[in-house]
């Protein structure tokens, strides 16, 4: 029997960690609330505005503009990373870098340049782990990323974009489906012409109205396609956060569990060990006297 | 037993307390401790017993070497004025012994060079061997992590069922078989029919391409578990004797077996009881130390040849900090420390790669390569080891990117530390391996620096070297 002493000593420490992951897991689910109002609040403002930027585009006036035009340049693409800063949530960072690794090789070989941004501490040093050294890093994004926070990083984009040095954008994120189901996508978010018909289809039915433009359809476009990639973008860092915070909950969840479960065996470990080594103390005690009796 | 019956100090039984008994002689003709004494029970033959106690006024306390059925107070009890002395020399080799050196194999009387007191002082420091040279096994976990000592003392321990009589009848096919000495073994306390096996294994086995059979270089020496405390407690010494003349008179390196030294331990603590002495911790003899020390000390080395022993130590409960095995410990140069949750992974030997060591396993005598290597291997298995706890609470991905690498390895080196045996060919299916020391290093070696990342789990059960495991994962590939 294991010693009873060494097996209080891991009780302890299972039982430390497991004050942490229930503490995390509160503070996961307090966030996950909030994270997830911001992101759905954002949705249908998201929809709208790439619904209107579709039926722009489809409205058959011979309107183009350079955020949406399909490239053929294969010189410069850029793929953005979205991990967390803090870990303790599971397979969220994991998963993530998996898909980096596997679209980055992809964009590698269609494209000369890949440049690779990333937000978030965790990603950094995991891909940087694996040789993929990242050439623009944030860490600045928490659970609440502000668009004001965002709209630099994407205006830049645009301007690269804009003036022909940046060809492709990918971005690899943990797509928030509903609450019970997230996934680690990549998007293209520019040319915007992908994004836009992708929603589309889905959302055929209801956006069929025609609408009259003015003053004119390009000076609406040049204002509001910008902005949906801003906010695609955007939408993309809130996703990403709720994702992140439901991953958190789930795997706190169950690490909870499973330290629940480890002290109860060493309990149960400990109180034999213990109750072993009385029995042995007590039997020598009695064989002793016995002993001295005769 | 020499004895003349002219000459005897016949005495008179006064007590009978199961498996130990009093006499009393007269006051001026007591025997000697240690003294053997016989007692004639009629159609239940010639009872051997030895002289434990001195108990004042003529009256002396015997253990009895084999059943006390039929014993009466009043009967005729004679010293023989000797301890008890077993037949040595080669009339012993390919014959199988109890504790008194009466043959048991059915094949008639020995015709022995010579008879031997079982009783013997330890060989004098001056005497001692001070040369320390590895004894390769082919079996990878022992030579990498456990080298064991040519001429030294290696030790078994494990709980029940742990394999402790597989690896030692292992060791017996794998050493005795390439060996040119001779070899004694000594089965105490344990099964019956585990010595019977290995009496007709080691008929069949041949040694090299010699054609004769290792039984011819062997003598066995059998107190098993159905025989009384005293034949038990006595059973290891008379193996010894045997081996201890083969040393001292043929200077050829000499194996000793002994499955299992607990019972030794054991039988002496029911011999105490019986004698009246106090326990001691747990229950043992208060004399543990001292029996113990007294029989390992007598299996020594010394200038004019050498034993090496390989001793199973039967750990009770599992607790290695039992007085018992924790006094055998303390001899053994090399200890080998059967794990039960290894052993339920299905991983066999089971041997603990943390709790094991060796004494050489230092690299002024293994070198600095292998101790490097052994080293290595160990500091990754025992991080894999702390970070069990916390792979069992949050997952492996929350570990940091070198410990799931550590993770990774260890796995992979734990499983890698399995082997087929050559005697478990028949319950496998898988023909056993003996790995040469320098593939098991380089294999080790190249498991560590990360070479054989790639290659699944499973390839690395139950194989020699990697380059096996290699084959093994090609195999697995195409189902």
């Amino acid at each position: 029997m294991a010693n009873a002493r060494a097996l209080d000593k891991r009780r302890k420490s299972v039982r430390n960690i497991r004050k942490i992951t229930r503490t995390m897991e509160l503070i996961a689910t307090a966030r996950f609330k909030k994270a997830m109002d911001r992101a759905t609040a954002a949705t249908s403002y998201t929809k709208r505005i790439t619904e209107v930027v579709a039926s722009l585009a489809k409205s058959g006036t011979e309107v183009q503009h350079p955020l949406l035009e399909e490239r053929t340049a294969t010189d410069n693409a850029a793929l953005i990373v979205l991990t967390s800063n803090r870990g303790l949530c599971g397979g969220y960072n994991g998963n993530i870098v998996r898909e980096t690794m596997r679209q980055f090789d992809s964009l590698a070989d269609a494209y000369q340049n890949v440049k690779l941004i990333v937000s978030g501490k965790r990603g950094i040093t995991n891909l940087e782990f694996r040789g993929y050294s990242a050439d623009e890093t944030y860490t600045q994004f928490e659970d609440e990323p502000l668009f004001e926070d965002i709209k630099p990083i994407a205006d830049q984009l645009l301007d690269e974009f804009i003036a022909g040095r940046l060809d492709r954008l990918e971005v690899v994120y943990t797509k928030f489906i509903s609450s019970s189901k997230q996934v680690a996508v990549v998007e293209t978010l520019l040319p915007l012409g992908d994004v836009g018909s992708a929603d589309e289809e889905s959302e055929e039915g209801g956006s069929d109205a025609d609408f009259e433009f003015f003053p004119s359809a390009e000076s609406i476009l040049e204002e509001v396609v910008p902005m949906s990639f801003r906010i695609n973008l955007f939408k993309c860092f809130l996703d990403a956060a709720v994702s992140e915070q439901i991953a958190r909950m789930v795997a706190m969840k169950s690490a909870t569990e499973n330290a629940d479960d480890m002290i109860r065996n060493l309990s149960m470990t400990y109180n034999r060990a213990r109750q072993s080594q009385i029995t042995g103390e007590i039997m020598e005690i009695i064989g002793g006297v016995e002993a001295l009796k005769s | 037993m020499a004895s003349d019956t002219a000459t005897q100090n016949v005495g008179r039984i006064t007590q009978v307390i199961g498996s130990t008994f009093d006499a009393q002689f007269d006051d001026d003709k007591l025997p000697d401790i240690y003294n053997a004494v016989e007692i004639d029970l009629g159609e239940n033959g010639i009872l051997t017993g030895e002289v434990q106690q001195h108990l004042g006024g003529g009256r002396i306390r015997c253990v009895a070497l084999g059943s006390t059925d039929g014993m009466v107070r009043g009967q005729d009890c004679s010293d023989t004025g000797a301890p008890v002395s077993v037949p040595v020399g080669n009339a012993t080799l390919g014959r199988v012994f109890n504790v008194l050196g009466k043959p048991v194999d059915g094949r008639g009387d020995v015709a022995a060079d010579g008879y031997r007191p079982i009783h013997q002082p330890a060989p004098v420091v001056t005497d001692l061997s001070t040369n320390t040279e590895l004894f390769e096994t082919g079996i990878k976990v022992i030579d990498l992590l456990t080298p064991f000592v040519r001429g030294g003392k290696a030790g078994l321990f494990g709980g029940a069922g742990l394999g402790k009589t597989v690896i030692l009848t292992e060791l017996i096919a794998r050493i005795a078989s390439s060996h040119g000495g001779y070899s004694v073994f000594a089965g105490v306390g344990e099964r019956t029919r585990e010595g019977t096996d290995l009496w007709l294994e080691m008929q069949e086995a041949k040694i090299g391409d010699t054609g004769r059979s290792v039984i011819e270089q062997t003598c066995m020496v059998f107190g098993q578990m159905n025989e009384p405390p005293g034949a038990r407690l006595r059973v290891a010494l008379s193996a010894l004797t045997m081996a201890e003349h083969f040393r001292d008179t043929t200077g050829a390196d000499t194996l000793l077996f002994v499955d299992n030294i607990f019972r030794f331990s054991q039988a002496g603590s029911e011999v105490s009881a019986l004698l009246g002495r106090m326990p001691s911790a747990v229950g043992y003899q208060p004399t543990l130390a001292t029996e113990m020390g007294a029989l390992q000390e007598r299996i020594a080395s010394t200038k004019q040849g050498a034993i090496t022993s390989v001793q199973a130590v039967y750990v009770p409960a599992d607790d290695p900090t039992d007085p018992a095995p924790a006094t055998a410990f303390g001899n053994l140069d090399a200890f080998l420390y059967l794990e039960r949750n290894i052993a339920s992974k299905g991983i066999y030997p089971a041997v603990d790669p943390l709790a094991s060591s060796s004494r050489i396993l230092d690299p002024q005598y293994v070198g600095d390569r292998h101790y490097q290597i052994a080293r290595q291997v160990q500091t990754i298995l025992q991080r894999y080891r702390e970070l069990q706890d916390i792979i069992a609470i949050l997952g492996v991905d929350e570990l940091s990117e070198d410990d799931k690498m550590i993770v990774h390895r260890a796995r992979r080196l734990e499983r890698f530390l399995s082997q087929p045996f050559l005697v478990a060919e028949v319950f496998t299916g898988k023909p056993g391996e003996i790995t040469p020391l320098e593939d098991t290093l380089r294999s080790f070696e190249e498991i560590c620096n990360g070479k054989w990342d790639h290659l699944p789990e499973g390839a690395f059960m139950y194989v020699g070297s990697v380059d096996q495991a290699e084959e093994q994962a090609k195999k697995m590939a195409e189902g």
